[in-house]
């Protein structure tokens, strides 16, 4: 089997991480999230007319109300829909609005007709941020203790960090609207890379334990190509599920299952290009303070990421034991 | 022997998950009799069509909120919505003075909201030579009187209340004079106790007087009392439709709430799309399933096909366990679903990998498997409880279709592990012995 050197080429990652982060930051400082009426309070109307109606005649229909700020959609699937966004109504606003359109187009029917708050809306982004919060740092105690090393934790953090700023960043560019549900995807995301990142950090663990006398970033670069097939696989079959989801699953459905896609592909991507060359990079770093300024890498030898990151694991001893 | 015994346990087992998940069986007391089977899982909102209410009571001048107040509020609720016929209504207290309102498929939410969300104080105030317009309304503190459009005037005015909807027995909607087709509709009120006791010593002194009927502080109609007024029936008459007039009654029959609660939000699903998003989503949800099986198959031939098994069962546990827990079934729950098949075949994928390597190191197939298992196991571990970690937080700070979805990802990665290892792996040992042993080849 030929060997990738993937530990060797992760500068091309760096890279391509930056590539797809940048402009999404920049998106997010410049346009900002696009927050749906579930974060800023406000009403929606979805609403299926007798007969078609263009955008401009439902933004005249909506005139005489003076909603001239409202957001109004069309999807070409189903042309008889609309979709109108606007800052909170009244109960009797909601229902003028909706007799309006059923005069001027032969009848509606109400499919979805929410009306939000604005401080339901103000605590729900409260809510949102304290639960990404938490969820991370929930994770990074248990892994930190499950690994027995901060450095493994921060390692699947930053890997983590990268993936929120990446789907984040890629809802801030295409300006789809983020709802409530997005917080799901959030966690979801979340969980999904940090599973990924588990797995190659936990045959990372196994083979330190197994102590070769193998320069880490050879190793780490084993590790990776060891789990790569299952990583692929994972990942391919989440993908293709998700997929399915994205084009029979519905409208509603669609933004959720998108931000969950990308959530996957950064999530699998990650956990090879970015946890693991963080973990190498760290010991190189380690490696230069101990003053051996030249190939570093190549001599830096597993024990003494044991002694730093105390990384002694049990693990094998409790596994012999379980076999008896 | 031992092993004959788990296996009637789990052939057990799977019996009971299908009559949890699916009930072919019904029962008529203790007669049980066949029927087609149907999920047993409660629809969200979102699935079947119907509103979600979030009310909020709010302090006036002379009642801050109280426990007692939203507990009142919800139980006065409760007998409005059971007025309108809603079929299984939940109405749940959220924090100190949230009250949250789930009616599914109701036909005319913006009516429902009309009859939930209002006061409906009832009082009747002497205005002694004063007659007032309809429309007219009190300030909170009741002193002064603003006349409504187009004159838009304020006149002080004491609110001096003689008895209150509270003391009402009775209310029904009805048709001035009983004439169906002429008359306008009227509201008909019986007063109880103390109250009609009250009204008739009222009345009776008052002859001649304006009697100003109001609710919610809104004047409804200012009549002129014509006499003593004895057995405590009245009637109300404004200017009535004769829905307004049926809302009314319910309202004054249901009674006040102690509180004025504020709609702080509403969202409405129609049937329809709750409709299309079912079969949408489970029609994606069975393609999806159907890919991931056929894939499974495709790698890993015959071990494929166990993973199939288990993972069919995974599903049959994960509806099971649903209707079990009485858990609500939401459209981003079946996402969840279709990720958490995803999330379990990731497991046996961990396993067989696992194998596979253990084999090329030149390990028996018995010896290969065993190790394989061992070794996958840290892995499974730390990954699933890392995903229950991001599902419990959701599930804590979420609400209705989050919450759902966070349920059904929480309960499948549970239910997924044990799948993975126990049905898995209970398959494979099967089938390591001969005569399937030569088509366990894990793609070596």
């Amino acid at each position: 089997m030929r060997t990738w050197d993937i530990i060797g080429n992760r500068r091309w990652g760096y890279l391509l991480s930056l590539f797809v982060i940048i402009p999404g930051v920049v998106a997010l400082y410049v346009w900002g999230i696009n927050f749906g009426i579930d974060f800023t309070g406000g009403t929606l109307l979805n609403l299926r007319l007798g007969r078609e109606a263009s955008l401009d005649q439902a933004r005249a229909t909506l005139r005489p109300f003076g909603h001239e700020d409202a957001v109004i959609q069309k999807s070409p699937e189903s042309p008889r829909e609309i979709l109108v966004r606007t800052r909170p109504l009244s109960e009797e606003q909601v229902a003028a609005v909706e007799r309006a359109f059923a005069q001027q187009y032969g009848g509606t029917e109400v499919l979805r007709a929410e009306r939000v708050g604005p401080t339901i809306g103000r605590e729900l982004r409260q809510k949102a941020i304290q639960a990404v919060i938490l969820g991370l740092l929930l994770q990074v105690v248990y892994i930190s203790i499950r690994f027995r090393s901060i450095r493994f934790a921060i390692a699947a953090d930053i890997a983590l960090v990268h993936d929120l700023l990446v789907v984040i960043g890629i809802f801030a560019l295409t300006r789809k609207e983020v709802d409530s549900s997005f917080v799901a995807v959030l966690l979801t995301v979340v969980g999904y890379s940090v599973n990924d990142t588990v797995v190659i950090l936990d045959r990372i663990r196994e083979n330190v334990n197994l102590r070769l006398r193998e320069p880490f970033d050879r190793l780490v670069n084993r590790s990776m190509l060891e789990v790569l097939v299952r990583s692929l696989t994972t990942g391919f079959g989440a993908i293709v599920a998700l997929i399915v989801l994205y084009f029979f699953g519905g409208p509603t459905l669609r933004d959720f299952v998108f931000g969950l896609g990308i959530g996957v592909i950064t999530g699998t991507y990650s956990s090879i290009l970015v946890a693991s060359p963080v973990l190498v990079e760290w010991q190189r770093l380690i490696d230069r303070r101990q003053r051996r300024p030249t190939e570093v890498a190549e001599t830096a030898s597993v024990p003494e990421l044991a002694a730093v990151g105390g990384n002694t694991l049990p693990a094998r001893r409790r596994r012999s034991r379980r076999r008896r | 022997m031992l092993r004959v015994f788990w296996r009637v346990v789990i052939g057990l087992v799977i019996l009971a998950a299908v009559q949890l998940a699916a009930a072919p069986v019904g029962f008529r007391g203790w007669r049980p009799y066949l029927q087609t089977p149907r999920l047993q899982v409660n629809l969200g909102l979102d699935l079947q069509g119907g509103s979600h209410i979030v009310l909020e009571a709010q302090d006036t001048k002379e009642l801050k909120v109280t426990a007692e107040a939203v507990d009142a509020a919800m139980e006065v609720i409760r007998n409005r919505i059971d007025q309108l016929g809603v079929v299984e209504p939940t109405i749940q207290r959220e924090g100190e003075r949230r009250i949250i309102v789930e009616l599914p498929g109701v036909e005319d939410p913006q009516r429902a909201l009309r009859i939930i969300g209002q006061t409906a104080l009832l009082e009747f105030v002497n205005t002694a030579s004063q007659s007032l317009p309809e429309g007219a309304t009190w300030n909170a503190a009741g002193t002064v009187v603003t006349l409504p459009d187009p004159e838009k005037k304020t006149i002080p005015l004491k609110k001096e209340v003689v008895v209150t909807g509270a003391n009402l027995g009775d209310a029904r909607a009805a048709f001035e004079g009983g004439q169906v087709n002429t008359g306008q509709p009227i509201v008909t009120f019986q007063f109880k106790g103390p109250g009609a006791k009250k009204f008739e010593e009222f009345t009776g002194s008052h002859i001649g007087q304006y009697l100003t009927i109001v609710l919610d502080n809104r004047v409804i109609s200012s009549p002129v009392i014509q006499g003593r007024i004895t057995g405590g029936s009245g009637q109300i008459s404004g200017r009535f439709t004769l829905e307004e007039a049926r809302e009314l009654a319910v309202l004054l029959r249901a009674g006040a709430l102690p509180v004025p609660v504020e709609v702080l939000e509403r969202r409405t699903i129609g049937p329809s799309l709750g409709r299309d998003s079912l079969d949408l989503s489970l029609r994606a949800g069975a393609i999806a399933v159907v890919l991931i099986i056929t894939f499974m198959i495709v790698l890993y031939r015959f071990p494929g096909v166990l993973a199939d098994v288990a993972l069919l069962l995974y599903a049959l546990f994960l509806f099971a366990a649903l209707a079990t827990l009485r858990a609500t079934m939401t459209l981003p729950g079946i996402a969840a679903f279709v990720i958490s098949v995803g999330m379990a075949i990731d497991a046996n994928v961990l396993i067989f990998e696992r194998i596979k390597e253990e084999l090329r190191a030149g390990k028996t197939l018995r010896a290969g498997i065993q190790s394989g298992w061992d070794r996958a196991w840290s892995a499974i571990l730390d990954s699933n409880v890392t995903t229950l970690v991001g599902a419990a937080v959701l599930f804590v700070l979420g609400t209705g279709p989050i919450k759902g979805f966070a349920t059904t990802l929480f309960i499948g990665v549970l239910i997924s592990m044990f799948t993975a290892i126990a049905i898995t792996r209970m398959l494979v040992n099967t089938a390591s012995r001969p005569p399937l042993e030569r088509y366990l080849r894990f793609g070596v």
